[in-house]
C-alpha cells in the first residue's frame, strides 16, 4: 500500500507493472512490518515522555480544548443519528421475531455501552482528530518546523506528539460518555415515539454490567491512545508539499480509523472469551 | 485550527457570542450545501452531454476502487466478526443459535456494511481527492486549463464524482458478502455455530431482498455526497499546504457527519 500520489499528468496513468505478484505481495509485508516497528518506537517514546517528559499544562490544554470541545458538536450530531438508526432498525427487526419490546431498551443500552458508544465515537474521532493531527503536523513538517524543533534539541515527539496522546486519551473517554448519554437520549425518543415503548420500560439497566461498562472504557483508553499515535505517525512521516500534506492526511484516516476496528474486535473477542 | 504557530489567530476570529457563532455555523452549512447543489448542476449537465475524459476516468476507477480494495476487504471482515461478538450475548441468552445468521445479517446488511464502508471510502478516497484537487488549485493548475479552454468539470470532477460513486457502490457489494463471510467464521470460532446453519439463518426468510436493496440505495447517496464534497472542497482550497490540509480535514468531517444524516432518512423512509 504505497501511496504515490500521481498528479494530474497524463503518462503517469497506471503504476509500472514490472513486478510480480509474490514480489508485490513481500514489498507489502515488509512495509507493514516497517510501519508496524515504527509505530511501535514512537509509542514508547510518547509514553515515555508522557510520564518523564516536560509539563506543559498549557499545550496540553489547548490539546483537550482542541480534540474535546471542539469535536463536541460533531459527536453529538452523529450519536443522535445514531441512536434513532439503531432503535429503529432494531425493533423493526426484532419485531418480524420476538412479540414484545420490552427488551429492545434493555438490549440497547448493554450494547451501547460495551460498544456502539465507544467504538463510532472513535472512529468520528479518528475521522476529525486524526486528520487535524495529521494536517498540523504534517504542515509543520512541511514547512520545517519540525525540523527547527529538532535544530533546539527538542524532540518533535515531547512536543507535539505527547500533548495530543494524553488529550486524546482524556477526551476520549469523556466523549464516549457523552456518545453514550446522546445515543441513549435520541434512542429512548424513537423507541417512545415509534413503538410506543415508554421512557421508564426503556431505561432498564438491568442486562448492563461492570464487565460491559469495562469493556466500554477499555475501547475508549485503548482508541483514545491508538487515533493519536497513528495520526502522529502519518504526520511525521510527510514529505512533499502540500500533496504530501494531503496524503498523510488521507493515512491518518484510514489507518486510524482500522486501528479503531481492529482494536475492537481484539478487545471485544477478548472480553467475550474472558467474562462470556 | 492554527496550522502553524507563526500564523497567529485567522482573521475571522473575534471573540463571538453563542448566537453569532450559530448563525455563522448555520450560513457556513448553508453555503457549502448550495455550493455542492451548483457543483451538482454543473456535474450532471457533462454527464447528460457525456462530455467526460474517458482516460481520466478509467484512471480514477483504478485508483479509488481497484487501490481500496485491501482496506474495504480488511474492514468487511474484521466488521463481521465484530458483529458477531456483539451479537453473541444476545443469542446465547435467547438460545436461538439458528438467528445468529438473521442477526449478524440484518444489521450488517441494513446498516453497518453500508456505512463503514462509506467512513473507510470517504476517508481514504474523499480526502484523497480533496488533497489532489486542493493541490492542483493551489499551484493553479485549473487556472492553467481554463487558458488551455479545457472545462476543469468535464475532465476533472465529473470523472471523480461517477468513479466515487461506482466505487462505494462496488465496495459495498463486495464488504456485505466479505463482511457475512467474516461473521460466519467468527461464529464458528466463538460460538460454535456452524457456517451451514449460520447460512441457514441468513436465508431463512426473515431476511429478504428489501434489506439488501436498502443498503445498496444508501451506498449509491453515500457516494454521491462523498463526491460532492470532496469535489467541491477541493475545489475552494486557498492558502497553500496548510490549505490542503484544512480543506481535505473540512471534507472528511463534512461527509462523515452528512453520511449519518443522509442514512437517517433513508432508513426511516425505505
Amino acid at each position: 500500500m504505497t501511496p504515490s500520489l500521481p498528479t494530474s499528468s497524463a503518462e503517469s496513468l497506471m503504476p509500472a507493472r514490472e513486478r510480480g505478484f509474490v514480489e508485490d505481495l513481500g514489498a507489502v509485508g515488509l512495509e507493514l512490518l516497517r510501519t508496524g516497528r515504527e509505530l511501535y518506537s514512537l509509542f514508547l517514546r510518547t509514553i515515555y515522555y508522557s510520564l518523564r517528559g516536560r509539563r506543559e499544562p498549557g499545550a496540553l490544554g489547548q490539546a483537550m480544548f482542541e480534540i474535546g470541545n471542539r469535536s463536541l458538536f460533531f459527536l453529538t450530531v452523529v450519536m443522535g443519528f445514531i441512536g434513532m438508526i439503531m432503535v429503529y432498525q432494531g425493533g423493526a427487526q426484532t419485531k418480524r421475531v420476538l412479540p414484545d419490546l420490552t427488551l429492545l431498551g434493555a438490549t440497547y443500552l448493554e450494547l451501547l455501552i460495551r460498544d456502539l458508544a465507544a467504538s463510532i465515537g472513535a472512529l468520528m474521532l479518528a475521522t476529525r482528530v486524526g486528520a487535524g493531527i495529521a494536517a498540523e503536523i504534517g504542515s509543520m513538517v512541511v514547512t520545517e518546523q519540525v525540523d527547527a524543533l529538532r535544530m533546539c534539541a527538542a524532540d518533535p515527539v515531547d512536543y507535539l506528539v505527547k500533548p495530543r496522546f494524553i488529550a486524546c486519551i482524556v477526551m476520549m473517554t469523556v466523549l464516549g460518555i457523552w456518545s453514550a448519554t446522546v445515543a441513549y437520549l435520541t434512542g429512548m425518543l424513537t423507541a417512545y415515539v415509534w413503538f410506543d415503548v415508554s421512557p421508564l420500560t426503556f431505561s432498564n439497566l438491568a442486562l448492563v454490567d461492570v464487565v460491559d461498562l469495562g469493556t466500554g472504557l477499555a475501547k475508549c483508553i485503548a482508541y483514545g491512545a491508538a487515533i493519536p499515535v497513528v495520526s502522529g505517525h502519518a504526520g511525521l512521516a510527510t514529505f512533499g508539499g502540500s500533496e504530501g500534506v494531503g496524503s498523510a492526511t488521507t493515512r491518518a484516516v484510514v489507518n486510524s480509523s482500522l486501528a479503531v476496528i481492529m482494536l475492537n474486535l481484539l478487545i471485544s473477542a477478548t472480553s467475550f472469551v474472558l467474562f462470556g | 485550527m492554527a496550522a502553524a504557530p507563526v500564523t497567529t489567530t485567522p482573521p475571522d476570529e473575534p471573540a463571538r457570542g453563542l448566537v453569532q457563532g450559530a448563525g455563522s455555523a448555520a450560513l457556513a452549512v448553508s453555503q457549502a450545501i448550495g455550493a455542492m447543489g451548483l457543483l451538482a448542476s454543473r456535474i450532471f449537465s457533462r454527464i447528460a452531454k457525456l462530455e467526460l475524459d474517458r482516460d481520466e476516468l478509467v484512471r480514477n476507477l483504478y485508483r479509488m476502487g481497484f487501490q481500496s480494495m485491501p482496506i474495504v476487504i480488511v474492514t468487511a471482515l474484521f466488521t463481521g466478526g465484530i458483529m458477531v461478538v456483539q451479537a453473541a450475548p444476545l443469542v446465547n441468552r435467547i438460545g436461538a443459535h439458528g438467528l445468529l445468521g438473521w442477526a449478524a445479517g440484518f444489521g450488517t446488511l441494513r446498516e453497518i456494511a453500508p456505512l463503514l464502508t462509506a467512513l473507510m471510502i470517504n476517508g481514504r478516497v474523499g480526502a484523497n481527492n480533496t488533497a489532489e484537487l486542493g493541490t492542483m488549485v493551489v499551484t493553479e493548475q485549473i487556472d492553467a486549463m481554463r487558458v488551455l479552454a479545457i472545462d476543469p468539470v468535464s475532465f476533472l470532477v465529473a470523472p471523480r464524482f461517477i468513479a466515487i460513486t461506482a466505487t462505494l457502490f462496488i465496495s459495498t457489494v463486495f464488504a456485505d458478502v466479505l463482511a457475512l463471510l467474516g461473521a460466519s467464521m467468527m461464529g464458528d470460532a466463538l460460538l460454535g455455530v456452524a457456517p451451514v446453519t449460520f447460512y441457514n439463518g441468513l436465508t431463512s426468510g426473515l431476511l429478504g431482498v428489501g434489506d439488501i436493496a436498502s443498503g445498496l440505495v444508501k451506498s449509491v447517496l453515500f457516494g454521491v455526497l462523498i463526491g460532492l464534497s470532496s469535489c467541491q472542497f477541493g475545489l475552494g482550497v486557498t492558502g497553500g499546504a496548510p490549505g490542503v490540509g484544512r480543506a481535505v480535514n473540512a471534507t472528511v468531517v463534512a461527509s462523515a457527519a452528512g453520511v449519518f444524516v443522509i442514512d437517517y432518512f433513508v432508513s426511516f423512509t425505505l
